[in-house]
Parts: structure tokens; C-alpha cells; sequence
């Protein structure tokens, strides 16, 4: 396993250049960091816009310019926005506030589709069944954007205005500037309730797609020979469910999660966006492509890539793990 | 290890991970102002739409920024404030009388006179020496003349020879032009980029030491040199939290004017998402908001009142037609006059901006805005109606004929037909140019939308305006109620490209723009002014549109707020803000 999971990470350094690489040509293509400054009134003297080419290293050959990057990454080194902030400074702190927003929701929603999906097979075509598949894709027919403004509307608004004080909020990670004069549970407490509308979001949206494939997972299993073995051995139905059912059903979900959590390390975007979080999403977004900021998306790219592969190689060793089975070599 | 106790060991440690990244984050901690007054209360939160501020240096490429202009309008002080109504005035907290002007002799000197009690909010006086500085360090972007490259601009203190201090405590302040500068009141203040600056911690005997300080400038994380202030608000550093995107000011305790009566202003960025800025403000969370107007936003808005109020105004900024004019077909004055006068610019309005107010009214000027008093209509009666009939003749006359499709042909110059481009994703823009295609399918004009998205690139991506690789475009000049930087755009292309991307000018206008820029009794200069624009008129290289609007809205337990759509932005009066 050990030689499979360097092997794999290997692998996974030249994936990191080659999709760099083409993002920085694309980037260097397109963006023009100067654009915002040719129309401005007064128009900046000419010895400006040289400074800046100078600066920005836009006079270098375009293989120099992805070189001096890349030898910079490799020293730890993500180099400067076109503002001069070192990306680094921004990129670990934007990933921890995307970390915030994605932990409680992913697990919320793996809980959720577990038990919805095992439910759902389990009571096939039952009432409980029929309920929770409309649910399923209500909610995967939901646009998020549409969703989480939903949320806001009528749960934020709607539910303080019911109780006359502020218990859900729509905008950032905490009550404007209570970070800077305020401590204790009076702080955290607000965080949590920051914390409330995009979770239920986030966690309900990915639960509904997850739900999907843990039933059909669990519909497989429930009607394999070793189910009807073990039923015939005298388990009693919950044990053969749960031991026998569940943890062979929960192989494939494993990689769908794994893949969707790497994913979700590079920005929720959309949930971000609408609800003010500024984590990786908006970071690349707003900083990164509206900035026309290439150090910013390679950073992003990087880091996001980084997950990705992290994840993907989790989802391998836990197949290992959950299906003794499989042997990597 | 059996199945459950390993998923009940990973859901353990999911769950922890989850608490400790939920726990994690900035652990920013401040002991906020300390310098609160009795009579100051509350606090307002504005919601920030444009980027956060990455430094908070104005003079330089990094600070300049909305949103830097909006923390620092209540920091830097600055010699004239521009009211809403576009009026200029001297700030009187700073100054203890009005500057006065004289020309002489081809030159041109203005005294100041500071006020005795104005300081920075470290206590030290602020002097003649602080303008001298502010002159010195923005006066040049060549090393070799002790000047700094990453200036931004050097606009009008070029033209400074000298700014010396005298009187009492270095005072008066006497500023001497090489040569007469007529927007003379847009330096030293702080609503028009800039501001002054503080001499005791920038300044230094080496040339070279004060542009690396200026190249560095002022980064957000580190806030202001000594959290320095020479206005009615203080950014500390310990105000601003850049993972959270939000500063909070402070009064200033050595503040010598009025107010603030606010005990904190925080600006919180909140994006540029429309439905977060009004549900923000819709719950409570946001105070002031200023986004872009939007049609829906501005109609949801509405839907809040009485808890919320709002203001539409006319801003600044103008939506124009340019002309390529080295185009073959556009080349040509009559087609330049006849796509002119098929365009019904009353309907352009009232199918755009007119849908936000029922102020919105055709611009019929370049240098100067509707709202301005400056403002002459010099447009010809030809150009204030839809005239197609005239625009056929004009066709016509200049060799073209009506094809079996309805539009020109012209046997050199082939079919006219003409590309309207403009910026990707705007839709008021993309509005203008799909109410002006089938007009000017009236008179036999083909025209066609296309968003370029590198409309505003450099001269290195083939259709951008400054290369030259487009027929016709859309697209706004961002301006100040000082109107001599628009020289560049409307110059003879002899003097360099600048921002000339119609290619078009005359001898008669640059000499009148030589006396304009050098004019500095306003009454002489407004008639330079619309004397000019009536001669762009006659060159038809572009065609005004319409004023940009703006769009402020508020909760109404704050009083105070107003609109000033001009660069001192929506917190130009912060300080006289209360709330109940």
C-alpha cells in the first residue's frame, strides 16, 4: 500500500505540472493586468505602464515567466498579487475559511445520505422511500444559487423577523468587525450562527446527489447470495443489513465523497458567492480571474489540484480498507 | 477492527476535524476606539461591493481602488471637498480661509492658509511641510529627477515649481505653477486621489528611500504608518481584519472639527452579488449599501421602504459611442454624421438608464455632465432627433446605395456594415446597442452586438481600443468635475494616442485645449469648454449618450447619509452620520 500511495503521488507531481502549466498559458493568453488602467482619467504616464511590464515580469519570455513561478512554488514561494500581497498569505488563510464552511456540511450530508439511502432500500418503494427519492431531486433539480437564496429569504428573514431578534444571518463568517472587539461564547456563538445557512446549504445539496448512490449501492448488496447466506445462517435481518449490507454498500459512495470533498476544498463557489464567505471560491473568482491575476489562479489551481489528488488517493487506500478484497501493489 | 468500530474511529475524528476547523480562525482581538466621546453612539456597517483594499497607499497602482478611496476619504485630509451637487468648496475644518489664486506673468500661485488647530492624530502640527512633501513625493516618475516610477500620477504637481511654508508655526503654505494649471484645486486634495501626507513619517533626505517608501506603500495587513490620521476617522491596525474582508474606523481623538457621532463606521466588503447586498441590508446586517444599480436591485430596494431609503443620482461617468475613424466606411464624415442622426438617443435613454429614474436625460455634451452648471447643450438640432431620412441623404451623397436588403452598399467600401463592440457581461451596455441596431436598420446602417473582452487591453491584443481593431465601440469615461484630463481623448493624434481611440482631432481644438487646461478663472474655462465640445460636434469621432446613474440605499434609523456620486463617494460626509 505504501508503494501504491508513492507511486500515486508521483504521478499526481506531473499531473500538477501539466495542468499548471496549461492554466498558465491559458491565463497569460487572456489576462491583461494593465487593462484597468488604460482608461483611467487622467491616463498614468507611459513610464507607468513600463514600471509595471517590469514589475509584473511581463516583458519575460513566457517559458521564463512560468519557470520563475514554478521554482518559486518549489520553494515555498507562490509569489505576489499584482497588488504586491504574497498569494501564500491569502491562499492558506482563504483554504481554512473554506475548510470552516465544507467540514460540518460534509459530514452532515454523508450521515444523511447513509441513512436516507439505506432507508430508502431497505423500504423499496415504500411510502418512506417515494418521500425521500422526491426530496432527492427536488433538491439536485435546485440551483444553488436559487437555494441558498431561499434560505435567506424566507429562513433568515422570515424567522428573525418572527422572533424579533437576529438568530440567522446571510452575509460573512461573523457579525461585522465582532472578531476585532469581542471574545469568548459571544464570539463563537456568532460564528455558529454564521455557520447555520450555508451548512444547511451546502449539506443538503451534496446529501441529495450522495442519497442517490448509497440506495442504488445498498439495492445491489440487498439482493447478493452472501445477503441471502447470511440470512440463511440465521443473522437476524438488522445485523445482515448493517454488518453484512452497509459496509460493502458504502464502497462506492466512498469514492463519490472522497472526489466531491476534494473538490469542494477548491471553493464551494456558488454558496461562498451568495453567502459572503471568503474562502477559495471567491478568492479565485474575485482576486484571481476578475483581478486578471495569474500568480492568484495558479495558486488556487495548486492548492485545489493538491486536494484533489489528496483525496483521490484517500478514496483508494479506504477501498482497501472497507473491502479487504482489494489489495494495492 | 471490525467495520463499525472503524467508521464509528473515522466519524469520531471527521467530527473533531469538522469542531477544529469550525473553532479555527482569525483570532483578531482589539480593544476597538478608545477615544469615545459622550455624545458619540452606534455604530454603521457599509457594505463594501468593490474589491478589498490589498494597500492603502492612494498614489500608486495597488491603492488605487474604490474601496482605498472610501476608507481613506475620512483619513487623508485634504485642501477642497466636491459636494454631491458637484460644487467644489475648501475643506474649513483644515484650512483657516479660502486659498486664493493669482496669475502673473505666465504663472500662477496659491496660498493656503492651515488652521491652527489642525494635527495629525499623533499630535504633530499639520504644516506647510506636509504639502511640500505631498508636491515633492508626486511630482515625477523619473529616479534620475529624484521622482518615483510607481506613481500612479503626476498630474498638475509636475507643473509645481515650489511649495514653500511661512507664518506662524509654518502655516501658510504658498504653492508656485511653472505654469498656469487650471484644475489646481484637485491636488492636495484627498476626494480627487490623494490627499495630503503625513511629512513626519514618510519623508526622508534620500529621493530614493521616499520611493521605495511609496512603492511599498501602505499594506492592508500592516494599515497606516502609526495608524495616522489627519482626518475625522482613525484606522488602527488592529481595525482591520483581512480574512473577514471588513476595517473598522474609529474617531479620531485629535480630530479638530465636527463629529463623528458614530462610536464605529465598519466597511465590510459584501461583494458584488446585488441579492446579498439587499438582503443584508434587509436583515439587518448591513447599514449603507452602494452597488451598481441593477434594475431588480433597485426595484427590491424599493420594496423595503419605509425601514429602508434610497436614492438613484448621476454620477461621473458617461456612456459614449466612439468611432474608429481609420475604419473605411467611418472614415468618412457623412456616414459619421448619418449613424448619428439615426440614432434615437431619447429612446436609448429611456430604454436604459430612464428605466432607474425619470431624471435620466440625453448628454449632449463630452466635457461637461448634465448636472454640472457648467453644462451647455452644443449638440445641432440634426443630432437631438432621430432623422432618417436625412442620414439616407447624407448616405447617399457620399456614394453609397440601398442594397435589396435594406442596408447602404458603397462600391469601394463594400456593404456598411458595422460592428458595435463593447465589455462582456454588462447589461446596460449590451441594452444601449440592441436598442440601437434596428434604428439604424432605418436607415439602411447594418450594425451587429459583439462583447469583446479585450475591449480594454493593451495595444498587444489586436481589438482592443488602444490597437485600434474596432469599428465602433460602447463604453464610459470614469471623469472628476475636473475636466482638463480629458485632453488626451480628444487631441490630435499627433500628440500620441493617449486615449484617442476615435483617431480623430483638429488644430482648432488641440490650441483650444491648451488655453483650457491653462485657464484658471473657471467662468473662461467653462466657455473653452463648450466651445470645444461644440467642435467635437462638427468631427462627430463620438457621441454622448447618458450619465451613469448610482445607486445609495440605507436603513432609515441612520441620518446623513446622501449620495455624493462624484470620487468622494457614498462616506464623504460619515462624520455627520447618526444613528437612533
Amino acid at each position: 500500500m505504501l508503494f501504491f500511495a508513492i507511486r500515486r503521488l508521483l504521478g499526481a507531481v506531473l499531473v500538477l505540472v501539466g495542468s499548471s502549466f496549461l492554466v498558465f498559458a491559458l491565463c497569460a493568453a487572456s489576462f491583461d493586468p494593465l487593462s484597468k488602467y488604460y482608461t483611467l482619467q487622467p491616463r498614468p504616464p507611459e513610464s507607468f505602464f513600463a514600471n509595471m511590464r517590469e514589475e509584473l515580469g511581463l516583458n519575460d519570455n513566457f517559458f521564463l515567466r512560468y519557470w520563475n513561478w514554478l521554482s518559486g512554488v518549489l520553494t515555498g514561494d507562490f509569489g505576489e498579487t499584482i497588488n504586491g500581497t504574497p498569494v501564500a498569505d491569502q491562499l492558506f488563510a482563504r483554504l481554512g475559511v473554506t475548510s470552516r464552511l465544507i467540514a460540518a456540511a460534509v459530514i452532515i450530508a454523508v450521515i444523511l445520505a447513509i441513512i436516507v439511502g439505506v432507508i430508502g432500500a431497505v423500504r423499496q418503494y415504500k411510502p418512506s422511500d417515494y418521500t425521500f427519492t422526491f426530496l432527492a431531486y427536488l433538491l439536485i433539480a435546485l440551483p444553488t444559487f436559487w437555494f441558498a437564496a431561499l434560505l435567506k429569504e424566507f429562513i433568515a428573514v422570515g424567522l428573525n423577523d418572527a422572533f424579533g431578534r437576529q438568530v440567522f444571518f446571510t452575509l460573512g463568517e461573523e457579525t461585522a468587525a465582532l472578531g476585532l472587539y469581542a471574545d469568548g461564547w459571544e464570539l463563537w456563538s456568532d460564528r455558529l450562527a454564521h455557520l447555520i445557512l450555508p451548512t444547511i446549504s451546502l449539506a443538503l445539496l451534496s446529501f441529495a446527489a450522495w442519497s442517490r448512490f448509497q440506495r442504488a449501492a445498498m439495492l445491489d448488496v440487498l439482493g447478493s447470495d452472501y445477503m441471502r447466506l447470511a440470512r440463511a445462517k440465521g443473522l437476524t435481518y438488522r445485523r445482515t443489513v448493517v454488518k453484512h449490507g452497509l459496509r460493502n454498500a458504502l464502497i462506492p459512495l466512498t469514492t463519490v465523497v472522497a472526489l466531491g470533498i476534494g473538490t469542494l476544498f477548491g471553493g464551494a463557489i456558488i454558496t461562498e458567492q451568495v453567502f459572503v464567505w471568503n474562502g477559495m471560491g471567491r478568492y479565485l473568482l474575485e482576486d484571481g480571474i476578475g483581478d486578471n491575476d495569474i500568480n492568484v489562479v495558479l495558486g488556487w489551481l495548486l492548492v485545489s489540484a493538491v486536494f484533489v489528488v489528496v483525496f483521490n488517493l484517500i478514496a483508494d487506500l479506504l477501498y482497501a480498507v472497507l473491502d479487504p478484497r482489494i489489495r494495492l501493489s | 477492527m471490525n467495520l463499525s468500530r472503524r467508521g464509528t474511529a473515522l466519524l469520531a475524528t471527521g467530527m473533531a476535524g469538522a469542531m477544529v476547523l469550525t473553532a479555527c480562525g482569525s483570532d483578531d482581538e482589539g480593544s476597538g476606539n478608545d477615544g469615545q466621546a459622550a455624545d458619540r453612539s452606534g455604530q454603521v456597517v457599509f457594505g463594501e461591493s468593490t474589491d478589498f483594499p490589498e494597500n492603502l497607499f492612494p498614489n500608486i497602482a495597488a491603492g488605487n481602488a474604490t474601496s482605498t478611496a472610501n476608507i481613506l476619504n475620512g483619513i487623508l485630509p485634504g485642501a477642497f471637498n466636491v459636494l454631491p451637487d458637484f460644487s467644489i468648496t475648501h475643506n474649513e475644518d483644515l484650512l483657516a480661509e479660502e486659498p486664493t489664486l493669482e496669475t502673473e506673468g505666465g504663472t500662477q500661485v496659491n496660498t493656503y492658509v492651515i488652521n491652527d488647530d489642525a494635527v495629525w492624530s499623533d499630535g504633530t502640527p499639520i504644516t506647510a511641510d506636509d504639502f511640500e512633501f505631498t508636491w515633492r513625493s508626486g511630482k515625477s516618475t523619473d529616479p534620475a529627477e529624484g521622482g518615483c516610477a510607481s506613481l500612479l500620477s503626476t498630474t498638475g504637481y509636475e507643473q509645481i515649481e515650489s511649495v514653500e511654508g511661512s507664518g506662524d508655526d509654518n502655516k501658510t503654505v504658498t504653492v508656485t505653477y511653472t505654469s498656469p494649471f487650471a484644475d489646481w484645486q484637485s491636488l492636495f486634495s484627498g476626494d480627487f486621489g490623494g490627499g495630503i501626507l503625513p511629512a513626519h513619517l514618510m519623508d526622508d533626505e534620500d529621493p530614493a528611500v521616499v520611493c521605495e517608501t511609496i512603492t511599498e506603500g501602505w499594506p492592508i495587513a500592516e494599515g497606516l504608518p502609526e495608524d495616522i490620521s489627519g482626518g475625522p476617522w482613525q484606522l488602527k491596525a488592529d481595525g482591520i481584519d483581512v480574512g473577514t474582508q471588513t476595517v473598522v474606523l474609529t474617531p479620531n481623538p485629535e480630530w479638530y472639527g465636527e463629529g463623528p457621532f458614530l462610536e464605529r463606521l465598519v466597511i465590510q466588503n459584501i461583494g458584488n452579488d446585488p441579492t446579498a447586498a439587499v438582503q443584508g441590508l434587509q436583515n439587518g446586517e448591513i447599514g449603507v449599501i452602494y452597488p451598481q444599480p441593477q434594475l431588480d436591485l433597485v426595484d427590491q430596494v424599493d420594496g423595503l421602504a419605509p425601514e429602508v431609503e434610497s436614492d438613484v443620482t448621476f454620477g461621473l461617468s458617461f456612456e459614449h459611442l466612439d468611432f474608429q475613424t481609420q475604419d473605411p466606411h467611418l472614415a468618412s464624415l457623412p456616414v459619421r454624421q448619418a449613424f448619428a442622426m439615426a440614432l434615437d438617443r431619447e429612446e436609448i435613454v429611456a430604454q436604459t438608464v430612464g428605466q432607474f429614474s425619470s431624471d435620466a436625460e440625453v448628454l449632449q455634451n463630452r466635457i461637461y455632465f448634465n448636472n454640472q452648471p457648467q453644462y451647455e447643450d452644443t449638440a445641432p438640432e440634426d443630432y437631438k432627433q432621430q432623422n432618417v431620412e436625412k442620414a439616407k441623404q447624407l448616405l447617399e451623397g457620399d456614394g453609397y446605395t440601398l442594397g435589396p436588403d435594406g442596408i447602404y452598399t458603397h462600391p469601394q467600401r463594400g456593404p456598411l456594415q458595422i460592428q458595435l463592440d463593447t465589455t462582456a457581461a454588462n447589461p446596460l451596455r449590451q441594452t444601449t446597442i440592441e436598442v440601437m441596431i434596428p434604428q439604424l436598420k432605418e436607415a439602411g446602417i447594418g450594425a451587429t452586438f459583439n462583447a469583446n473582452p479585450d475591449i480594454f487591453a493593451g495595444a498587444e491584443k489586436p481589438t482592443s481600443l488602444e490597437a485600434g481593431g474596432f469599428q465602433a465601440a460602447v463604453f464610459a469615461w470614469v471623469g472628476s468635475p475636473f475636466r482638463s484630463a480629458t485632453q488626451s481623448i480628444y487631441w490630435s493624434p499627433e500628440n500620441g494616442l493617449g486615449q484617442n481611440y476615435s483617431r480623430q482631432g483638429t488644430a482648432e481644438i488641440d490650441a483650444l485645449y491648451d488655453q483650457f487646461v491653462q485657464e484658471p478663472d473657471p467662468d473662461a474655462q467653462t466657455e473653452l469648454g463648450n466651445q470645444i465640445d461644440a467642435l467635437l460636434w462638427e468631427e462627430v469621432a463620438t457621441v454622448p449618450l447618458y450619465q451613469k446613474p448610482t445607486f445609495i440605499a440605507f436603513q432609515s434609523s441612520i441620518q446623513g447619509v446622501e449620495d455624493n456620486s462624484t470620487q468622494a463617494g457614498p462616506l464623504w460626509n460619515s462624520e455627520t452620520w447618526t444613528v437612533e
